[in-house]
């Protein structure tokens, strides 16, 4: 089952899925949805990527449903509607945790979730459910190593340079609030809140310079 | 003019929508109820209010859980927003408009949203006051709007004390006021000797409460037709 399903959705255009198994991390709510499906696609993070999460997200559901299982979906979070019922069950479980859970890839310095293919280049979405599947195998630890390219780059200084584990879940990698005065200075400048340098510069899964695919890396010195 | 057999298909649509918590279909089926000029009403209570009523009983039962409760909720809502506007006013004889909310303190608010959807699809007219709501917002509110009911919510110990401080408070101005207290910490004898009107354990509960005040507004909906006729 775990094949079919995987299929149809990296078929429909989802850059990344993964399984995970959640035994005991959950809320009383959901407890008995165990297994998350992360589903990743290539961000670009305009109309349409969100449109296509939703829409994959729905293929897995019908899927799910079909086959008599329980699900929840958590969509992506540009995309949570408020005001629903079910919007009360979002903050209970968070789309990066599913990711590494489903060894997808790992938290990096920048706080965002990185894929050894595709970098932090990547919108997610969630599938909670009941469905016994072939869950992947976590990622532990960052695989950032000395890497501190979004530290340097980041105007606001907000890349505190620790790095994940998940054994000290809770050790901070971005001062959130100067992360947000940056927005905000820079929505104030040119009406976008718009930096998303520290992903842009991240080594893994970068893409190459249209002009001069050598000279994929940006020099620091 | 619609036949029988159109009307029933499309009351089966809508419960089913609910039941099967498919939002697409409780909007099409809705918008599909408008365009060959059926009764709203009776979409609402003979299609989407049926469904949630079997979803009460699911729940019940335990082969719903909280998620699938709340996604039919959602389904149900996502039709009743369609119908609404098109609902002619039903005289039941027990019109009424109430305020809720969680008591200060309290973030917890998915059996006051259930109940508050309940009070909502039966036409009350609902001042939701939302979660962690100050005490003297409360009896304000009730002075503002002069509602008939006033429904109180708390999901932990801590603060359910503070439902005790409103409805004195409500007492003391207003004595004809209906209160109705709820939440997991809330028993019978509390509500009792605190003065409430009425309680509902939990979201279950409070569920089934509405719902048999639902059937019985139907009922009475009935009555009011057959006498017409």
């Amino acid at each position: 089952m775990n094949g079919t399903l995987k299929k149809e959705l990296l078929g429909s255009g989802a850059a990344v899925v993964g399984v995970a198994l959640l035994r005991g991390a959950l809320g009383k709510e959901i407890a008995h949805l165990e297994t998350a499906i992360s589903i990743g696609v290539d961000r670009k993070l305009n109309e349409d990527t969100i449109s296509l999460l939703v829409s994959l997200q729905k293929k897995a559901a019908q899927y799910l449903k079909r086959k008599g299982y329980r699900y929840l979906c958590i969509p992506p979070d540009s995309d949570r509607i408020k005001n629903t019922f079910v919007s009360k069950l979002y903050p209970l479980f968070t789309h990066k945790m599913a990711a590494t859970s489903a060894g997808l890839g790992w938290i990096g310095k920048n706080g965002l979730l990185i894929s050894p293919d595709f970098g932090p280049r990547l919108s997610l979405a969630t599938i909670l459910t009941n469905a016994p599947l072939q869950a992947g195998t976590p990622i532990e630890f960052s695989l950032c190593g000395d890497c501190g390219m979004c530290m340097e780059f980041c105007p606001s200084d907000a890349i505190t340079g620790e790095e994940w584990s998940r054994r000290e879940p809770y050790s901070e990698l971005i001062q959130m609030d100067r992360c947000a005065s940056h927005k905000k200075k820079s929505k104030a400048l040119h009406g976008k809140p718009n930096c998303g340098l520290c992903i842009t510069i991240c080594p893994y899964g970068r893409k190459p310079y249209k002009n001069d695919p050598e000279n994929s890396f940006v020099q620091t010195e | 003019m619609i036949t029988e057999e159109k009307k029933k298909e499309l009351l089966e649509r809508l419960r089913n929508a609910v039941i099967q918590y498919d939002e697409d279909t409780s909007k099409e089926a809705s918008q599909e109820v408008l365009d060959v000029g059926m009764d709203a009403n009776d979409a609402i209570f003979n299609g989407l209010v049926s469904g949630m009523e079997e979803v009460g009983r699911l729940f019940e039962a335990q082969e719903y859980f909280v998620p699938e409760l709340l996604m039919c909720a959602d389904a149900l809502y996502a039709g009743l927003d369609i119908l609404k506007p098109h609902v002619t006013q039903l005289d039941l004889g027990v019109r009424g408009s109430v305020v809720i909310g969680t008591v200060e303190g309290d973030v917890h608010d998915i059996g006051k949203n259930i109940v508050k959807m309940m009070f909502d699809v039966a036409g009350f007219t609902v001042y939701d006051l939302g979660r962690d709501v100050p005490l003297d917002k409360f009896v304000e509110e009730q002075l503002r709007t002069d509602s008939d009911l006033v429904c109180l919510s708390a999901m932990m110990t801590t603060t359910m004390t503070g439902m005790k401080k409103v409805i004195d408070d409500l007492r003391t101005k207003n004595p004809n006021v209906k209160i109705m207290i709820g939440g997991a910490p809330v028993s019978a004898d509390i509500a009792e000797k605190w003065g409430a009107d009425g309680y509902a354990k939990d979201a279950n509960n409070a569920l089934k409460d509405a719902i048999n005040m639902i059937s019985s507004l139907k009922k009475l909906k009935e009555e009011a037709e057959a006498k017409k006729k």
